[in-house]
């Protein structure tokens, strides 16, 4: 009970502490910014974006413009009624404006190939909305061959290729259907890369504790227990708030951008299973941060086992390529019960399938819960000696003689 | 008064090295113990064994008010050798967050703070970042904060290690006044000419066993015997003839007389031959500086005076 009660004022300072630092700020409000800015300038660069209303002017010698301005309701286009004759349209269009020139004919009806002039100005969409414009004409072809109405309706009509199977659309990552099983997984990677990412500091605040030479200070009040508690929930409690801007910033934005119910996607049951991946990860992560960041005493100095060590949160990118091609292939099973790649993977692998594997993800939850009590204690036994170990890092040998004992 | 502390056989190996074997002391409510010894001796190792820091491979160590052997840390002030601030932090920031540790009113910490800030020099200092100050208004800072919450027992590690003349006065008075309120009061040194006007104890550590302790006066007593500088030039055989002398430490123009622990000053003085030329004299006891300095080079003058003493 005291031991709760000490670890919650080490948290309370780290949390303080570091919303007082300008540093913490900045990256607070920046990262949100940065994500926004790389979603969303691709986006601005391109022409898709702007409406393109492209003129075009149809020379109609059968008298079918109305069906024509009517089969084309849904484009953005401005049309016009012309007469020019296809020399004066090419050399109208070398201006260089968006605008297009239709002729239409008997010639036509008879071949049935409209002949369209362009130039590079004209939107790219351009030739695929002007198919829309076959409609009108294959009546005329229809009426031509004398059919009835009924039999003129049931040709025109034409023949579509119907997707039968029950497959809702085919899944590309932003189709509907993808989409409501991406949101939460998103939403929990993007919880578990601010809090590990934030958590990281962990180790930064370790590590300077004894470049500071307070620890023994602090740790004539409290164990290192509770010290080391105390970190860990301070730089999540940090991870939440980072994750509260993120959301804050970038949701209103996602949601005016992306036309999707993206809050009725993420709260879903799911999400819990999701989240509480996350938080284990993070747990696993922060053990290692705080353990390894008392073994050093400067940052600058850090030995390649440290900085091997270090990397361990980014391993689950190893896992990007085979679990995206295969969300139940044999690598993804195997990056679901490795500790360290375990909450990347599991998370990919819930936003790609749309059936859970429940009892895999039971079992791979289970060694990770099962890996973070481990890591904790072995954490606690290396930062209880590490932390008061002034001016040299501890080698890998040391620290594995901290873990034994 | 009551027994603060109480250490009792204490010992602690690292490997096979015994860093300090069989160490026995106790601090009482309102004195100042002084823990003594050259560099290496064990001192703060004996002060990170009470301060629960390292655990003692045998012996005890008790204070009081505590229950199932717990350290009572909220009551402890301490002060430790190796010694910083986070640094990027206010000055009134931390001295608040280590009372906060302690479970010290805000409040009351905060109003401390300030008085003892304008006590050290430091007035308006408090909404300064750690980093700005200079070395000594760090270590300034630092005591505060260890003393900040009113301890009953103050632990200090070498507390006056790179400080200036005047801010070693500065501590020493405080370090005083606070024993005369009841604060018991543990200091590790290894200055003994600054420890020497204060301590009411000591306990003198060598490669980490006792060596001498008592309380300051007995000490004297026992270990420290009169010696006597003649300035003057003297024969090395006239300054032999004399009586109780035990060691001779002579230069040209002057002589040291190491005199025997028996010796009655008055007496001895009285008896002094007519034909001595004295331009200067002077008669003392060994300071403890030099006693610390004998044992630390391993001589043997303490050991003549001890043995002699058994």
């Amino acid at each position: 009970m005291s031991c709760m009660h000490n670890t919650k004022k080490v948290a309370k300072w780290e949390i303080k502490r570091n919303l007082k630092s300008k540093s913490f700020i900045i990256g607070l409000f920046l990262t949100p910014l940065i994500f926004l800015a790389f979603l969303l300038l691709p986006e601005l660069f391109s022409s898709d974006d702007e409406p393109a209303t492209t003129t075009v002017y149809v020379n109609d010698q059968l008298g079918v413009y109305e069906q024509l301005e009517a089969a084309a309701a849904n484009t953005e286009w401005n049309m016009e009624l012309t007469n020019s004759t296809p020399q004066e349209a090419e050399e109208a269009l070398e201006e260089g404006t968006d605008a297009a020139y239709i002729f239409i004919g008997e010639q036509s009806v008879e071949s049935g190939t409209v002949p369209v002039y362009t130039n590079d100005e004209t939107s790219d969409a351009f030739m695929d909305e002007v198919q829309q414009l076959g409609g009108p004409l294959q009546m005329v072809q229809i009426e031509q061959l004398g059919l009835t109405a009924e039999e003129a309706g049931t040709v025109a009509q034409g023949i579509v290729f119907e997707d039968a199977s029950n497959e809702p659309e085919q899944a590309g990552l932003f189709s509907e259907a993808m989409l409501e099983r991406v949101v939460p997984g998103a939403f929990a990677a993007v919880v578990m890369l601010s809090i590990v990412f934030t958590g990281m500091a962990i180790f930064q605040s370790a590590s300077q504790e004894k470049k500071d030479k307070i620890a023994e200070i602090i740790l004539s009040s409290l164990t290192p227990a509770e010290l080391m508690q105390g970190k860990i929930i301070g730089y999540f409690v940090l991870g939440l708030i980072q994750v509260v801007v993120y959301v804050l910033i970038a949701l209103p934005v996602l949601i005016w951008r992306i036309d999707v119910p993206i809050i009725e996607y993420l709260f879903v049951p799911e999400l819990l299973v999701l989240l509480l991946i996350a938080i284990l990860g993070y747990l696993l992560y922060a053990a290692i941060f705080v353990g390894i960041g008392a073994t050093m005493a400067d940052i600058s100095t850090a030995g390649n086992f440290q900085g091997m060590v270090m990397m361990l949160p980014f391993s689950p990118f190893l896992f990007i390529g085979p679990v995206f091609s295969d969300p139940s292939g044999i690598w993804a099973q195997i990056g679901s019960y490795i500790p360290f790649t375990a909450p990347g993977v599991l998370i990919m692998r819930l936003s790609l399938l749309e059936e859970w594997p429940w009892m895999e993800i039971v079992i791979a939850t289970a060694i990770l819960a099962i890996s973070v009590w481990v890591f904790m204690k072995l954490a606690g036994k290396i930062f209880k000696i590490g932390i008061l170990m002034y001016g040299k890092n501890a080698t890998p040998g040391e620290i594995w003689k901290w873990v034994r004992t | 008064m009551e027994t603060m502390l109480t250490v009792e056989g204490l010992g602690k190996s690292f490997k096979d090295k015994q860093i300090i074997s069989n160490i026995s002391f106790e601090v009482k409510q309102g004195e100042i113990m002084a823990l003594l010894g050259p560099n290496g001796a064990g001192k703060s190792t004996t002060i990170r064994n009470i301060m629960g820091i390292m655990y003692p491979d045998e012996g005890a160590i008790t204070f009081r008010n505590s229950t199932n052997n717990e350290i009572p840390r909220n009551k402890i002030g301490y002060l430790p050798e190796e010694r910083g601030l986070y640094k990027n932090v206010k000055v009134m920031d931390i001295l608040l967050y280590l009372a906060e540790l302690k479970d010290y009113p805000l409040n009351r910490a905060k109003q401390r703070a300030l008085e003892y800030l304008k006590k050290f020099g430091l007035e308006g200092k408090d909404n300064v970042s750690v980093e700005e100050l200079s070395k000594g208004m760090g270590q300034k800072v630092q005591f505060i904060a260890s003393i900040l919450h009113e301890p009953e027992l103050l632990i200090l590690d070498e507390p006056f290690s790179g400080l200036d003349p005047v801010s070693q006065e500065l501590f020493k008075d405080e370090i005083r006044s606070l024993a005369k309120n009841g604060t018991a009061i543990l200091l590790s040194s290894h200055q003994m000419n600054l420890v020497e006007e204060m301590a009411d104890r000591l306990f003198l550590i060598h490669r980490g066993t006792k060596v001498i302790s008592g309380s300051l006066s007995e000490v004297k007593k026992e270990y420290a015997n009169f010696k006597c500088t003649i300035h003057g030039s003297n024969s090395h055989q006239v300054l032999e003839s004399l009586p109780e002398v035990e060691r001779i430490e002579h230069s040209e123009e002057a002589a040291v007389l190491y005199l025997s622990k028996r010796v009655q000053p008055a007496i001895w003085l009285r008896n002094l031959p007519e034909q001595l030329d004295v331009q200067e004299l002077s008669i003392d006891r060994i300071s403890l500086h030099e006693i610390f300095i004998d044992i630390a080079t391993d001589k043997n003058l303490l050991k003549e005076a001890g043995e002699l003493h058994a």
